[in-house]
């Protein structure tokens, strides 16, 4: 074990060149990786938001008391999936209404037509079409309810994207790692292919398999260390700089840099895997 | 000891050993003769088990390449010394490293390394050039620390590949009185050469091969 670890770092040192091809290719993978990682992470928060933001508009009828109100309310509860309920005066309908169309009600009619309703937001894990559709139907049936609104088709464009998104980024995700680790391997199968003959010589004093290999892999850790700790500390300097620029942007936690460093001790030990598959036959 | 039976080993391009019998027996120093590109080297790497035979088989030492697990074929090879007319020695170490080397490989303790490569490098003459850079030796004493590589770990028989293929005349010689003393000190030789006129002793078995056949 010894011999291997000296000779992984021996090895190192004898083909500078072809480690710092080796490096530099899993430092730049694991940059490639973690920008996609980035802009999946934002994805989400904006999907995440348009969904919070969803809610269900539940018009009382008008005939109904502040009593009989506070009932309904409570019914509402009983009702799998609700978060929250917040009530919506006639009066504040009216400041609403205000809002969105500049026009005070009260310059066209003479009384306040607009009827008080709930707002009804759903736990975040009942927040798709098929549940906002189940739960308005149970709303509908409540006593006292007029009319439950909430925007279906939004709901449905909004999920029929977000599973094309996933599948897209699914296989992106896939390729990426799948093409670092060809690189990586590509590049160790040069290293391995330069030290040829002491590979042919090990082989021929009779060195088992698994020794000839342990150095190549232990070389492949090293590199993978060494590509994923520039590649961490990389995002760590101009995520830095980033962050002063675009306040709201989510990035990578600094928890997960010693994941991009296991990514790389991964991807170097599994190139060299590959790489060595070919030279070593028996 | 070594024993070749009706071998058959194509390359994929056709060339290769087609018909190949041969034995060596303890102690014995068994030429293999034959032009260039006849099989020589194919028969030394079919015994080292680098190429598999189609069909026929190949016993080193009661190893059997129809039954040997690929696991053991190591340990064959630890039977096995084996030198090559461009010596393959390690140019970034020096002399004792090389030929350390293959002890370091089969997992040596570092006290019987140095023992037994420097009573291997006694043995072929340069103890003297022990901590030399394998570049700065002329080419006969580079052949003899592949000698004494090939030599350390004790094996049963050395497979010889033109070992004087790329040597000056009396450099030449030289190696050969070597291999002679080595056979004399009951270490089988095979060696494989196209220079008929290195085979010295006419008694001593000499088989020819031809286009992959021996005859």
């Amino acid at each position: 074990m010894l011999y291997s670890l000296t000779e992984g770092f021996k090895g190192l040192r004898r083909a500078k060149f072809s480690a710092f091809v080796a490096i530099s290719t899993i430092f730049l993978s694991l940059i490639l990786i973690g920008v996609f990682i980035i802009f999946i992470l934002n994805a989400q928060r904006l999907v995440n938001r348009i969904q919070s933001r969803m809610e269900l508009e539940l018009f009382i009828d008008n005939s109904y008391t502040m009593e009989r109100i506070e009932e309904l309310k409570k019914s509402i509860f009983t009702i799998t999936g609700i978060d929250s309920v917040r009530y919506v005066s006639k009066d504040e309908a009216v400041e609403i209404f205000k809002q969105q169309f500049g026009q005070d009600i009260f310059e066209i009619l003479d009384e306040n037509p607009l009827p008080s309703s709930f707002q009804v937001k759903l736990k975040p894990t009942f927040r798709s079409a098929v549940y906002a559709k189940k739960i308005s139907e149970q709303l509908n049936q409540l006593e006292g309810v007029d009319e439950v609104y909430y925007r279906q088709d939004l709901l449905i464009i909004l999920e029929k994207y977000i599973q094309l998104f996933v599948g897209v980024i699914f296989v992106i995700g896939l390729l990426l790692a799948a093409g670092s680790i060809f690189l990586v391997s590509n590049t160790i199968k040069l290293i391995i292919f330069s030290r040829s003959t002491i590979i042919e010589i090990m082989k021929l004093v009779g060195a088992t398999r698994r020794f000839i290999r342990r150095p190549f892999l232990v070389e492949g850790i090293i590199q993978g260390f060494i590509g994923g700790s520039l590649a961490a500390l990389f995002f760590y300097l101009i995520l830095k700089i980033i962050k002063l620029e675009i306040p709201g942007l989510i990035l990578i936690n600094q928890k997960n840099y010693p994941l991009l460093i296991i990514l790389g001790i991964l991807f170097g030990l599994i190139g060299s895997l590959l790489a060595l598959r070919k030279f070593l036959k028996y | 000891m070594i024993q070749l039976s009706n071998i058959l080993a194509k390359y994929p391009g056709g060339e290769g050993l087609e018909l190949v019998n041969l034995t060596v027996g303890p102690g014995e120093f068994v030429y293999l003769v034959g032009p260039s590109g006849a099989g020589k080297s194919s028969v030394l790497k079919v015994i080292c088990l680098d190429i598999f035979p189609q069909s026929g088989h190949v016993i080193v030492n009661g190893y059997n390449s129809l039954t040997i697990k690929k696991k053991r074929i190591p340990y064959l090879r630890r039977k096995l010394g084996i030198i090559f007319q461009d010596f393959k020695l390690l140019p970034d170490r020096n002399v004792f490293d090389n030929v350390a080397f293959a002890l370091q490989v089969t997992g040596t303790g570092r006290h019987d390394i140095k023992r037994k490569v420097l009573r291997f490098l006694a043995e072929v003459g340069l103890s003297h050039k022990r901590n030399k850079m394998s570049y700065q030796l002329s080419g006969g004493e580079q052949q003899r620390v592949a000698i004494a590589r090939a030599l350390v770990n004790e094996p049963i028989v050395l497979l010889a590949d033109e070992p004087t293929g790329n040597l000056d005349p009396e450099s030449a010689e030289d190696i050969m009185q070597l291999l002679e003393k080595i056979n004399a000190k009951g270490t089988a030789i095979l060696m494989a050469t196209h220079d008929y006129r290195l085979v010295r002793h006419p008694r001593r078995k000499i088989v020819r091969i031809e286009k992959g056949k021996t005859l």
